[in-house]
């Protein structure tokens, strides 16, 4: 198996793909952006313009980079070695998010038991935390509880939780990985598949048996050098594809907020297109990530020079450490919405909220990068 | 530099475009009219009055399980409990909340009286039609379970006010959505249960300017944290003005 995956293993680009490092860092800052309900500074970011958001772009390039570190590996060491490896990964992922869980609920917490806003605590409560913190605890552990914000890493513990068993076959046939994971999409879609979540009766908000789709087709893309060589011939009517796509969901986008576009929509459409499901990933979705995602790859070559300029260092920073930027990030939207909240939404206040969670969230970032530059102690761990 | 100088053009366009917004835009309204319910609810009345306890469930779909706000404590049974605590003080109140997200009126009817009859509702909030509506259930099957499900519910002792679908652009595109708020309130006044326009009030946002950005979440289809609480402050009102006129003292319905 190893050398099979070997023969394969020259489509992978060599070194390290800053494109990866930076869009991922651009992601986690919508994500942050995002996350604080009242903010006019989410206008910079993709969510308005189109039917996907940074979700997709998280995802995408999770299983990307899944693919090129694992698959490396994989050939060096053997199976064994890297599905140890991805479930060192999963476990550091699991316990990141329990962290999370018990900071968000703290500082939750906090703000009710400082009772200065009323009307902010009886709305912050966590609700199944409150009535029956016992079993809300087992089942936050389980995963299964994951109160406001707090489901984009149980999807990917998920996600990469199975990709041990992808692995083999995405370096191998990637187009048949694409293909398996369509298939289970459809499946899932169709059949209203999903798994159980607390309180009784809820689902996962991002059903991993959909969103699987975004990580594979992420996955297989990272393998498939000779079949992008062969789409390359297309490459200008995709392009010009991609771009009515991309006009046509930005219409609709910006005519949920104004209504005089909303009025110029024709019934039709709207019957075709609504409703546009974030749980299951609607196609429409995932097909404006894609037409985003073909139109970067041709503006963006992986060495291009713009890519290494210094302005966008603090992206790529966070992009190379995503884990902790993500959680500080939602951990900090939760503090942004209180401080909007709390300046009764005024303007100034979204914005320096979210300048100034941007730059803690890269000040983190570039502590990470400068603990991992220190001198090489071997930990006994 | 001319890139980043576009940027911040950009950004300060549409800030100036977001927070063009009028305040009054962003309002949570309803006119009186539309927050008359239609029935006097006698028996969640004279529960409040003499036994100073109102016990609710909250049947429905997803907008009663809260599906598509940040937090579940937005989602109108929630809302419902909060401002009904606040406007009668000694008063017990219990907001049981039965949402399934998906569910349409066969399996609510279904399980009415398992879910009601345990909780010894006074009132029974019943939020339906809208997946009855996408899933094109004929409209005689949609009133005649409708009425099967009352019939449970009031055989349990309890009184009725029905939610109907709420205008959003995934219910707007259907051909016969009106129909179906028709049949709803056919039903209402021929079982003597109460109306809650939810339908009717959030056209009242859409045709007054509020965009749907504002009330709906990005699928289109469920409501956005400011949708669902202002629903619940809404509803709370109208039951109010129902059952307890005389101690509603400082939150009349907001007409506009």
């Amino acid at each position: 198996m190893a050398g099979m995956a070997a023969a394969a293993l020259p489509v992978i680009a060599s070194g390290r793909d800053i494109r990866l490092d930076l869009f991922r860092g651009l992601a986690l800052w919508f994500i942050f952006v995002d996350h604080i309900p009242t903010n006019v500074v989410s206008w910079l970011t993709v969510r308005n313009y189109g039917f996907s958001d940074a979700t997709e772009i998280f995802v995408f390039i999770s299983g990307y980079t899944a693919v090129i570190a694992y698959a490396r590996m994989m050939a060096r060491e053997g199976w064994v070695r890297a599905a140890a490896r991805i479930y060192r990964r999963v476990w550091q992922l699991y316990v990141a998010h329990i962290l999370l869980f018990v900071a968000f609920s703290a500082q939750v917490a906090w703000v009710s038991i400082a009772r200065d806003t009323p009307a902010l605590i009886e709305e912050m409560e966590l609700l199944g935390l409150g009535q029956n913190p016992y079993q809300a605890i087992l089942e936050a552990a389980l995963l299964k509880f994951r109160p406001v914000n707090l489901d984009v890493l149980p999807l990917y513990i998920v996600l990469l939780g199975f990709f041990p068993f992808v692995l083999p076959a995405v370096v191998r046939w990637p187009l048949g990985v694409i293909a398996a994971s369509l298939a289970l999409y459809a499946a899932t879609c169709h059949y209203d598949w999903n798994l159980p979540a607390y309180p009784e009766n809820k689902v996962w908000y991002f059903n991993p048996m959909a969103w699987q789709v975004v990580f594979y087709v992420g996955a297989a893309c990272a393998m498939l050098g000779r079949q992008f060589a062969w789409l390359d011939r297309f490459r200008r009517p995709l392009a010009v594809l991609a771009i009515l796509y991309l006009l046509f969901s930005a219409f609709i986008a910006l005519s949920w907020h104004y209504n005089p576009l909303e009025q110029l929509i024709p019934n039709w459409i709207s019957r075709h297109i609504y409703p546009i499901d974030k749980t299951n990933i609607d196609i429409l979705r995932f097909l404006h990530f894609l037409a985003i995602a073909w139109l970067v790859r041709l503006a963006v070559p992986a060495h291009a020079a713009f890519l290494k300029w210094r302005i966008f260092e603090p992206l790529r920073r966070c992009g190379e450490h995503s884990l902790q930027v993500f959680c500080l990030g939602i951990f900090l939207a939760l503090t942004g919405q209180v401080v909007v909240a709390r300046n009764e939404d005024s303007i100034v206040a979204q914005i320096g909220v979210s300048i100034a969670g941007l730059l803690i969230m890269t000040a983190a970032a570039y502590g990470a990068a400068w603990y991992k530059r220190g001198p090489a102690v071997e930990d006994a761990a | 530099m001319t890139r980043r100088a576009a940027w911040v053009g950009m950004a300060l366009a549409m800030t100036l475009c977001s927070s063009g917004a009028s305040a009054q835009m962003r309002e949570c309204r309803a006119s009186r009219e539309l927050l008359d319910l239609g029935n006097p609810l006698e028996i969640a009345r004279t529960a409040v009055a003499d036994e100073r306890e109102l016990r609710i469930v909250a049947m429905g779909s997803s907008s009663t399980q809260g599906f598509g706000t940040t937090n579940p404590q937005y989602a109108y049974p929630f809302q419902l409990k909060m401002k009904l605590e606040a406007a009668l003080p000694g008063v017990a109140i219990h907001v049981y909340n039965k949402g399934i997200g998906g569910q349409d009126v066969e399996e609510m009817t279904a399980r009415m009286r398992t879910d009601v009859k345990p909780e010894r509702a006074h009132l029974v909030i019943w939020q339906v039609g809208t997946n009855s509506a996408i899933r094109r259930v004929p409209l005689e099957q949609f009133g005649a379970r409708l009425r099967a499900g009352i019939d449970i519910g009031k055989s349990l002792g309890a009184n009725f006010v029905l939610m109907n679908l709420q205008y959003v652009p995934a219910v707007v595109a259907l051909p016969d959505e009106e129909e179906y708020a028709r049949v709803m309130a056919d039903v209402a006044k021929e079982k003597g249960a109460g109306l809650f326009r939810r339908f009717e009030i959030m056209r009242a946002w859409y045709k007054d300017g509020m965009p749907y950005s504002q009330f709906v979440t990005s699928d289109g289809l469920h409501l956005n944290d400011f949708g669902q609480k202002c629903i619940g402050k809404l509803l709370s009102t109208a039951i109010l003005d129902t059952i307890a006129p005389k101690q509603l003292t400082g939150a009349p319905a907001k007409p506009h």
